[in-house]
């Protein structure tokens, strides 16, 4: 679906942004692309969107290069979130939706409210202003707005941001709904609980570099020492050992009363992150 | 296509319509026609003095606007106001007296109207204007000048604004990622304030002309209006994507207002003239508004030209300053 070869960009000409960017995002596939800011993740994303021009290398979606393709055809097959929520301030969530869709062909729409529904979105700020709105409550539009058209490919700028916990898992939800429907979602974030649930695979992009590119759970057990620390009691005594995971197949190596925790160590994806670049996500 | 752009029209006409800003235009048109109706038209300038020395009895003299003086002396006092114009008789070559007021073109007036005066023929001229009363006369000139800082301030404002909103909205940015055209969205506007600008330009012609003789100069007043509000909405278009806040924009409006338009009203108003004006496009452009109005449009083919080739830079200019624009980051 994304294919991108030796991508390389530059701002002008003592600023490169991107040194040779190689990645492929496969059809229905989420795909993380994390990275601290300054890091080259927006300029990527601006570049995959169709709003950035003049980069090396070779960028295709739906198999055609990119800086051929710019019709509006090519918009009407993606989704845009973008990491603040850009809506028309004096219109309402239905009059903003119903402007922005209104370039998209009428079959391939969504229903509006049915949309807003499924965002839980309070029915009585339907009709008010967004002025009005709390941020959540303009993410839960804006992110309304990247779906109303059907999007074949979804861009995903930060898509949790500003959003309470619940809000959070309800926009993952919805993400790993659109996966299933067959949508390719490319996620940009630095939020690592975000790309750990919802990535497929996952790219860490440091200074215009990809320093790393697996799934989720590979990248961890790769960089995992493999050691568990367990938490237990012994004679009224609280004690901690660690032990290698190939020793407990054969059960608890050593004398106890009580197990009150096992911690397994896996490292995080910000850990496995600072391993490879030396930076934290943020 | 055309269903695209009719969605952004619509959205821009609710823009402008939240932005009070065809509440303003109405203002501005009730306002400038009130001042016309009640104050201007009854605005007439006094007539220069003239004094006549004459000893030897050389010029006969029956009108009422020269007034004999016994002495060299009395003359010269007479017109030591700067504003009177004197004629000395009492040698072979007649000569003209005046204390300067100035203003070059001034006295240039001053002198031709002393010599006017005492010419018979002179008599009853001066009160008509080509084929227009005083009161026309007045009429068509302030009108033009009120339209002209109207489209080149004012309707300059209302893009900017309108944008400056959008910009700090940042819905510019989706426009980005949308099926929609760049010049689509810049054309809607365009069209808005153009709309809007021929209607202010229509009405306060007819109301403050008359009927009969505001439509008969309307052709030519409306392709000058076109001009002047397409030149300016596209420079409010610029000014307002290319800065970063509402801020330095009004700082760079009031250098525009200030700075450029007011030399071109000091030039049209005052008599002041300066050899550099000729290189201002302001000046061609009030020029050619108020040729408009007293019934005598530009003709000049490069004029036209220059203003087409002008609107096509800035639009060009427009749209990348857009593409800039959206690629920014939020």
């Amino acid at each position: 679906m994304i294919e991108v070869r030796d991508l390389t960009f530059s701002y002008d000409k003592d600023k490169q942004a991107l040194h040779g960017l190689t990645f492929t995002v496969k059809e229905g596939e989420i795909f993380g692309f994390l990275g601290p800011n300054g890091s080259g993740k927006s300029t990527t994303q601006k570049i995959l969107t169709g709003i950035l021009r003049g980069y090396g290398g070779r960028v295709s979606l739906f198999g055609e290069e990119i800086s051929s393709a710019q019709g509006p055809a090519f918009f009407q097959k993606i989704g845009v979130l973008f990491e603040f929520p850009y809506l028309y301030a004096n219109l309402s969530a239905v009059d903003n939706l119903g402007y922005f869709s209104s370039f998209y062909p009428g079959e391939q729409l969504r229903d509006v409210m049915e949309l807003l529904d499924r965002l839980e979105f309070k029915r009585d700020f339907l009709k008010k202003p967004v002025s009005s709105y709390s941020k959540g409550m303009r993410q839960r539009v804006s992110m309304a707005r990247a779906l109303v058209s059907n999007p074949k490919v979804l861009f995903l700028d930060e898509p949790t941001s500003g959003l309470d916990p619940s809000g959070a898992v309800l926009f993952r939800r919805i993400i790993e709904e659109e996966r299933q429907k067959g949508t390719t979602v490319f996620l940009t974030t630095h939020n690592m609980l975000d790309a750990d649930l919802l990535c497929d695979r996952v790219a860490f992009i440091s200074g215009g570099n990809i320093v790393a590119l697996d799934t989720p759970q590979k990248l961890k057990e790769q960089n995992s020492d493999r050691h568990v620390v367990i938490d237990y009691m012994y004679r009224g005594k609280r004690t901690e050992a660690t032990v290698e995971i190939e020793e407990l197949e054969a059960g608890i190596p050593f004398p106890h009363d009580e197990i009150i925790r096992i911690h397994s160590q896996e490292p995080t994806l910000e850990d496995i992150f600072i391993q490879y670049t030396g930076r934290g996500l943020t | 296509m055309g269903r695209e752009f009719f969605h952004l029209l619509k959205k821009d006409g609710r823009l402008m319509l939240s932005g009070k800003f065809f509440l303003l235009a109405l203002g501005s048109l009730v306002l400038y026609s009130v001042y016309i109706h009640f104050v201007y038209v009854n605005v007439n300038q006094e007539i220069y003095p003239v004094y006549l020395y004459d000893p030897k009895g050389k010029q006969a003299i029956s009108t009422e606007y020269v007034t004999r003086v016994d002495t060299r002396e009395r003359l010269e006092a007479a017109c030591a106001d700067r504003y009177s114009a004197g004629v000395d008789l009492s040698s072979d070559e007649p000569e003209l007296y005046m204390l300067s007021s100035g203003l070059d073109t001034v006295d240039h007036y001053r002198a031709a109207w002393a010599w006017a005066a005492l010419d018979e023929m002179a008599d009853g001229q001066v009160q008509i204007t080509g084929t227009n009363s005083r009161e026309m006369k007045n009429r068509r000139e302030i009108t033009a000048e009120f339209l002209f800082f109207e489209l080149s301030a004012v309707g300059f404002l209302g893009l900017a604004s309108m944008l400056f909103k959008e910009k700090q909205m940042g819905v510019i940015r989706v426009h980005a990622i949308l099926p929609v055209s760049r010049s689509a969205f810049i054309f809607s506007k365009l069209l808005w304030i153009l709309a809007s600008d021929l209607t202010f330009a229509a009405l306060l012609t007819v109301i403050n002309l008359g009927f009969p003789v505001g439509v008969t100069v309307l052709p030519a007043v409306l392709v000058q209006a076109g001009i002047l509000s397409l030149l300016m909405a596209l420079i409010g278009f610029l000014c307002a994507i290319g800065l970063p806040d509402f801020r330095q924009f009004s700082l760079l409006y009031l250098v525009i207002a200030v700075f450029v338009t007011t030399p071109v009203f000091l030039a049209g108003q005052t008599g002041l003239s300066w050899g550099w004006l000729k290189y201002h496009p302001m000046y061609h452009l009030f020029m050619s508004m108020k040729s408009a109005y007293f019934g005598a449009p530009v003709k000049a083919i490069l004029y036209y030209l220059v203003c087409v080739g002008g609107i096509g830079l800035l639009f060009l200019l427009a749209h990348r300053a857009l593409t800039r624009e959206m690629v920014k980051e939020g």
